[in-house]
């Protein structure tokens, strides 16, 4: 291993002079050593960087540090500057910025190999050729590109927004037209001196994690034990049978919770029911309900997201390596056996994904508890209800009470414990290490 | 001696059958109940919840999915209908065909990047979205992709990859001894993967169009954000603005939603459990 | 030389764009003097020519036909100066303050008082000058400040109120026991004493119930804020301080507040559970239909919804359309709030009444900043709050205009909500953004009341009146922490 510096030391004694043109004019190397098509490619990204950073790069990357430096004022007619849009677009450009500087360091490696390959004698690539890797050795590159792009416009980007709020003092009275500052760790500091806030974090979280591995568990077992009933062999009239579950895939989870809720209300036909037998009416969901609430929560939430773990689960069963079972019954395997020696490790390493996603969609499940049960505040919780999970928590603080920026200081801390947690599950789940179990 | 095991053995499968069944229909009753009764509230005759007679209403007719179609100056259901039908459509093909490249190229290539990425998609699912829809927002004003059903279908579809977790675990189990085979025959990846794997990953592809297609129908904090025009209101959106009296059409324009989505269930199904797979090795 | 010409030029735009700045406030400051109210620059009263206004209104006026009247009516007028008003087809309850900025809101809103002075707070509306609307006379200056914000030490009416909005009894007159008017009149004025105060109500509402179980009087979900802080209002309680400007200091505990609670507590005992979730807000309509509940509260808005609620069960009754209509329209009675006693007890007999007060909004138009033809839609606005609409309105929605001369004309119910918000008892909500703070507590603390009924006599919290106003002070420490903590 040769360090930076040699390496530097080596590049920069033997680059040639279109190679270390490269670093000004993007392209130039490639021009020199008949690649002609690729630096036309490297020439046109240099351009249009530069047009770029004229027509609003560099604004925006300057309005990026202000935040905006003129109050808006429609009465008087000043359009002034609107600090969260400036952010955004800021942001925008770093991102722009460092996909160039990526670029431009290809250009400049790009062209040393040239150059190497040219003094070697080998053979340069055409455009062609480098198209056509595209399609078989660098096959990942032109798949990936268009999702990992979009991926970084409309989930990275939003994500580094939020996070940047966080170091802001938006929210409250200061929204667009008010100008935004930058507060360094301000809001992060109030978090750590307000008492009131530990216990309901405290509280909230622990219930938060209760619920995501109960409910994840639940749905989990519930969804692959009906996809393995419906694939008995002695059930007759499967699509018939797995028509039910798909039914309450259809009906979209916003109306089935409403649903729900009504069914579980006090004027509603459950209540009914137990007055018309001379019972008194129970409230499920209300004030006082605290654990049958949540256990409600719980199997509304099963209702919900078992069909689509059960569909899933009947895509993976269908691909099992049936000889695997042909074999171990010559081999006088019973069904048991096979059950648990073929299918359940099968299922299990097919399906952890599946779980992990699981994990993370009820962790994150805002809709349940909003819809059964939103609109209470309860003693000891600070603007939050005991069934409220983080999320819902987040919703109280940043758009009920207009405060975005602690709400994403909120939401930044809850993201550092809940992805430290996920991650060393994940990295530590054989379906992350031992990709090849099942080949 | 023999002819005692086959008995017992088939009075043992006759218990598992009938337990079997009794499991499936007390599963069907769980899942249908409620279906059902958002079927009959929906075809309930006086359009009020409060007037049933414990679960059921008390008369039936169609007026209301008559009132639903025919009645649009208010909320106009079939603009909506179309609305939803457009994007769903939109975004379970653009979804799925990037879902399942991206699965499959997580799940098949080597790279450097590869392993930093799927922590990285790990980690970015955690993030609570809706702090995220401000961000949307304003990105959305900045392109002019408000009040376009086409933006919708652009986040819709740039946001699908992220769950491709899923579909990289099912490509795991496709045995990678037919790649090499094909490879050594001189296929390109760009081959081996339209030929190969995309055939056998057809339960895959059937389970994510199906889910890609059935989110734009039930989202609607997304269309809500982006759609400011009533008629380019999404189905979810459009049931959201109903007035509080309006419940027997909220029901009826509920079941409609599921419409589609069953029908799609049944032309996908066959191909959600053909199994090709064990033949392929083999052959 | 040349160089010098253009020197001069841009000197010469520069200083004449800081003068036009500067007279623009000027004769703002000019205006200012003459009333209270003062207009944005931009209403130089020249009508921009070929333009289309995007109108926002309410969903009922677009269904009931009103506003299709509306804007046919202007459209016509306005015909050949080239000014189209059209419907805005967007969420009647949209916030401008996160469209209008990127181009995507209306030029006209319809919205209540509280919404409408959101966006005043971003200057997302323009301040009108209201002084030379014709309704400027006729409408109540309390209606006035519910619209006024003070920038700079200058006050500006940023919105024209049209109806006020507040809390209605509605009762069915062919619910009422057949000897009414020898048993149910004590001071035979020809009114039922149930609907002259809470006392005889909740009386009957016992009554009703215990001849029929199935049958109950008034009833009303406690969980809807708007509704039930009008009683603590009528004991001495209130919202804001300082005329609602005034956040720190929260006084829904203020006065006597907690006879209010124990009222509410009593009237929630004639009830069922039904009071404790949203469960009667939303089945009140079909179920004074089929006369489960004699008496009810609500907004003037849902008048039609109630009618036509009541119109489908006389038909199955049997009646023919016409009859069932007309039906009910006789017996279908909307009025101004019952009386309170003054002992805050409805059960000991007292005769000694007070006024309901009740929590209220006004509703009106408001021009956006981010219009391009702010003279126009100033002429819609105009025209929309002239006599003949607001009299229109009021007849075809059934809700009480702010207008007097309207309301006049109209009469019954728009002159009682009318006189209410004259003499004070309609409090109107805040105009300041922290009211957003108080719904959840609020609600939070009433369902809580509303419970406490029906839990167990030994887990009972409420019990005197001792305990209702620690609750409720408890509600304003609430209020006060969201507002305060994280500030």
């Amino acid at each position: 291993m040769k360090s930076n510096r040699e390496k530097i030391r080596e590049f920069l004694g033997n680059a040639s002079a279109p190679v270390k043109l490269s670093f000004l004019i993007m392209g130039s190397g490639h021009f020199r050593y008949g690649a002609r098509g690729k630096g036309l490619i490297y020439l046109l990204i240099e351009i249009s960087m530069i047009v770029y950073l004229i027509r609003r790069g560099i604004s925006d990357i300057i309005g990026f540090f202000t935040l905006g430096t003129v109050h808006a004022d429609a009465w008087a007619g000043v359009e002034g500057d609107n600090s969260v849009v400036m952010m955004l677009m800021g942001i925008f450009a770093w991102i722009v910025v460092f996909a160039f500087v990526f670029l431009y360091q290809q250009n400049v490696r790009s062209a040393y190999d040239l150059q190497k390959r040219v003094e070697q004698g080998l053979p340069v690539p055409t455009l062609k050729d480098d198209l056509a890797s595209l399609l078989d050795r660098k096959f990942y590159m032109l798949v990936l590109a268009l999702p990992v792009i979009g991926v970084c416009i409309f989930n990275v980007l939003p994500i580094i927004f939020m996070i940047l709020i966080a170091f802001t003092n938006y929210g409250g009275t200061i929204v667009p037209p008010e100008l935004v500052d930058w507060v360094g760790f301000d809001n992060f500091k109030k978090l750590v001196v307000l008492t009131k806030f530990a216990p309901t974090f405290g509280k909230i979280l622990s219930w938060n994690l209760l619920w995501a591995v109960l409910s994840t568990t639940l749905n989990y077992f519930a969804g692959i034990g009906l996809a393995l009933l419906l694939n008995k062999e002695c059930v007759r009239g499967k699509a018939f049978w797995r028509a039910f579950p798909v039914l309450a895939y259809a009906i979209p989870g916003f109306i089935t919770l409403l649903a729900f809720k009504f069914m579980f209300s006090y004027g509603g036909p459950i209540n009914q029911m137990i007055i018309s037998h001379g019972g008194t009416a129970i409230g499920f969901l209300d004030l006082d309900a605290k654990w049958s609430a949540r256990i409600i929560g719980l199997l509304v939430n099963c209702w919900i997201s078992v069909p689509s773990i059960m569909l899933l689960a009947t895509g993976h069963l269908s691909n099992r390596d049936k000889s695997l079972y042909e074999a171990a019954r010559i081999d006088g395997a019973g069904k048991f056996a096979q059950f648990w020696k073929l299918t359940m490790p099968f299922m299990i390493f097919a399906t952890t994904p599946v779980l992990l996603g699981q994990f993370i969609g009820n962790f994150n499940n805002f809709g349940i508890f909003y819809f059964l049960r939103g609109g209470l505040y309860m003693d000891g919780y600070f603007l939050a209800s005991d069934t409220d999970l983080l999320i819902n928590w987040l919703y109280n603080l940043s758009i009920d009470n207009n405060y975005y920026c602690i709400g994403a200081a909120i939401s930044l801390i809850i993201f550092l414990i809940t992805s430290a947690i996920s991650l060393v599950v994940y990295v530590k789940s054989p379906s992350y290490r031992e990709e090849d179990t099942f080949q | 001696m023999k002819n005692r095991i086959t008995y017992k053995k088939s009075a043992g499968n006759l218990l598992d059958t009938g337990i079997t069944y009794i499991i499936l229909l007390v599963v069907a009753f769980i899942f249908f109940f409620p279906c059902l009764w958002l079927i009959l509230a929906s075809l309930s005759k006086s359009g009020s919840m409060y007037s049933f007679d414990g679960f059921f209403p008390q008369s039936y007719s169609l007026d209301t999915f008559k009132k639903l179609f025919q009645d649009t100056t208010m909320y106009n259901y079939p603009k909506w209908f179309l609305n939803t039908l457009f994007v769903a459509t939109g975004s379970c093909i653009l979804g799925t065909f990037l879902t399942i490249l991206t699965a499959y190229t997580m799940s098949r290539f080597q790279f450097k990047a590869r392993k930093p990425m799927m922590k990285a998609t790990m980690v970015l699912g955690m993030f609570p979205s809706f702090m995220g829809m401000t961000a949307v927002y304003l990105l959305m004003t900045q392109f002019g992709l408000i009040n376009h059903l086409w933006g919708l279908i652009l986040i819709y579809a740039a946001g699908a990859p992220m769950g491709y977790l899923t579909q990289k675990g099912f490509f795991d189990t496709i045995p990678k001894a037919i790649d090499e085979a094909a490879k050594i025959d001189g296929a390109t990846n760009f081959q081996i993967f339209t030929k190969i794997n995309l055939p056998l990953a057809k339960p895959m592809i059937v389970y994510t169009a199906l889910t890609s297609f059935t989110w734009p129908w039930s989202d609607f904090i997304l269309p809500k954000l982006l759609l400011k025009e009533k008629n380019l209101y999404t189905v979810a959106v459009g049931l959201m603005s109903l007035d509080e009296t309006e419940f027997a059409r909220f029901a009826a324009g509920s079941v409609f939603i599921a419409l589609p989505i069953v029908i799609l269930y049944f032309c996908l199904v066959k191909n959600m459990v053909d199994s090709v797979s064990a033949g392929a090795v083999k052959g | 030389m040349r160089k010098k010409l253009v020197a001069a030029c841009l000197l010469a735009c520069m200083v004449f764009t800081t003068t036009a700045c500067g007279s623009g406030s000027d004769s703002k400051a000019a205006s200012k003097s003459g009333s209270d109210g003062t207009g944005s620059a931009l209403f130089t009263g020249e009508l921009e020519e070929n333009v289309t206004i995007q109108v926002l209104e309410n969903d009922t006026a677009i269904s009931e036909g009103y506003f299709q009247e509306l804007i046919d009516a202007f459209n016509e007028e306005y015909k050949d100066k080239g000014i189209q008003a059209v419907d805005a087809n967007m969420d009647q309850y949209l916030d401008l303050a996160n469209d209008g900025p990127y181009g995507y809101g209306p030029d006209v809103l319809y919205q209540a008082n509280d919404v409408i002075m959101k966006y005043a707070e971003g200057k997302h509306i323009l301040p009108l000058p209201v002084e030379d609307l014709d309704c400027y006379d006729q409408i109540p200056e309390s209606a006035w400040q519910a619209y006024q914000t003070e920038v700079d030490g200058k006050t500006y009416t940023c919105g024209v109120p049209v109806n006020v909005q507040a809390p209605m009894l509605y009762y069915r007159k062919d619910l009422l026991p057949d000897d009414w008017e020898s048993t149910w009149d004590k001071d035979s004025d020809g009114v039922p004493d149930m609907t002259e105060n809470w006392s005889s109500m909740y009386e009957y509402s016992v009554a009703r119930h215990s001849e029929d179980s199935s049958k109950y009087g008034y009833m009303k979900s406690l969980n809807d804020m708007y509704f039930a802080s009008g009683f603590l209002f009528s004991y001495g309680g209130y919202i804001f301080g300082d005329n609602n400007t005034d956040a720190s200091d929260i006084g829904f505990a203020a006065g006597e507040a907690e006879k209010g609670a124990n009222v509410l507590s009593q009237l929630a005992s004639a009830m069922n559970e039904d009071c404790i979730d949203d469960t009667i807000t939303t089945n009140a309509y079909s179920k004074l239909a089929d006369g489960t509940y004699f008496a009810t509260i609500s907004t003037p808005d849902v008048y039609s919804t109630f009618l036509a609620e009541l119109e489908k069960e006389y038909v199955s009754e049997g009646l023919s359309e016409d009859d069932a209509a007309a039906k009910a329209k006789e017996n279908l009675v909307m009025t101004s709030l019952p009386q309170l006693p003054e002992s805050g007890d409805l059960t000991d007999g007292s005769t000694e009444m007070i006024d309901s007060k009740s929590m209220g909004g006004v509703n009106g138009y408001a021009i956006s900043s981010y219009t391009k033809a702010p003279n126009a839609c100033l002429e819609f606005v105009k025209f929309a709050t002239s006599y003949e609409m607001t009299k229109l309105r009021a007849e075809t929605l059934g809700v009480a205009p702010a207008r007097e001369d309207a309301a006049e004309e109209v009469g019954g119910v728009s002159k009682e909500i009318y006189q209410n918000l004259d003499n004070g008892n309609i409090i109107l909500m805040p105009s300041i953004t922290e009211v957003s703070q108080i719904w959840t507590p609020g609600q939070t603390f009433f369902i809580d009341l509303a419970k406490d009924v029906y839990r167990p006599e030994s887990e009972k919290k409420y019990t005197s009146l001792e305990s209702m106003k620690a609750g409720l002070e408890d509600m304003c420490n609430q209020i006060n922490e969201a507002i305060t903590t994280l500030q």
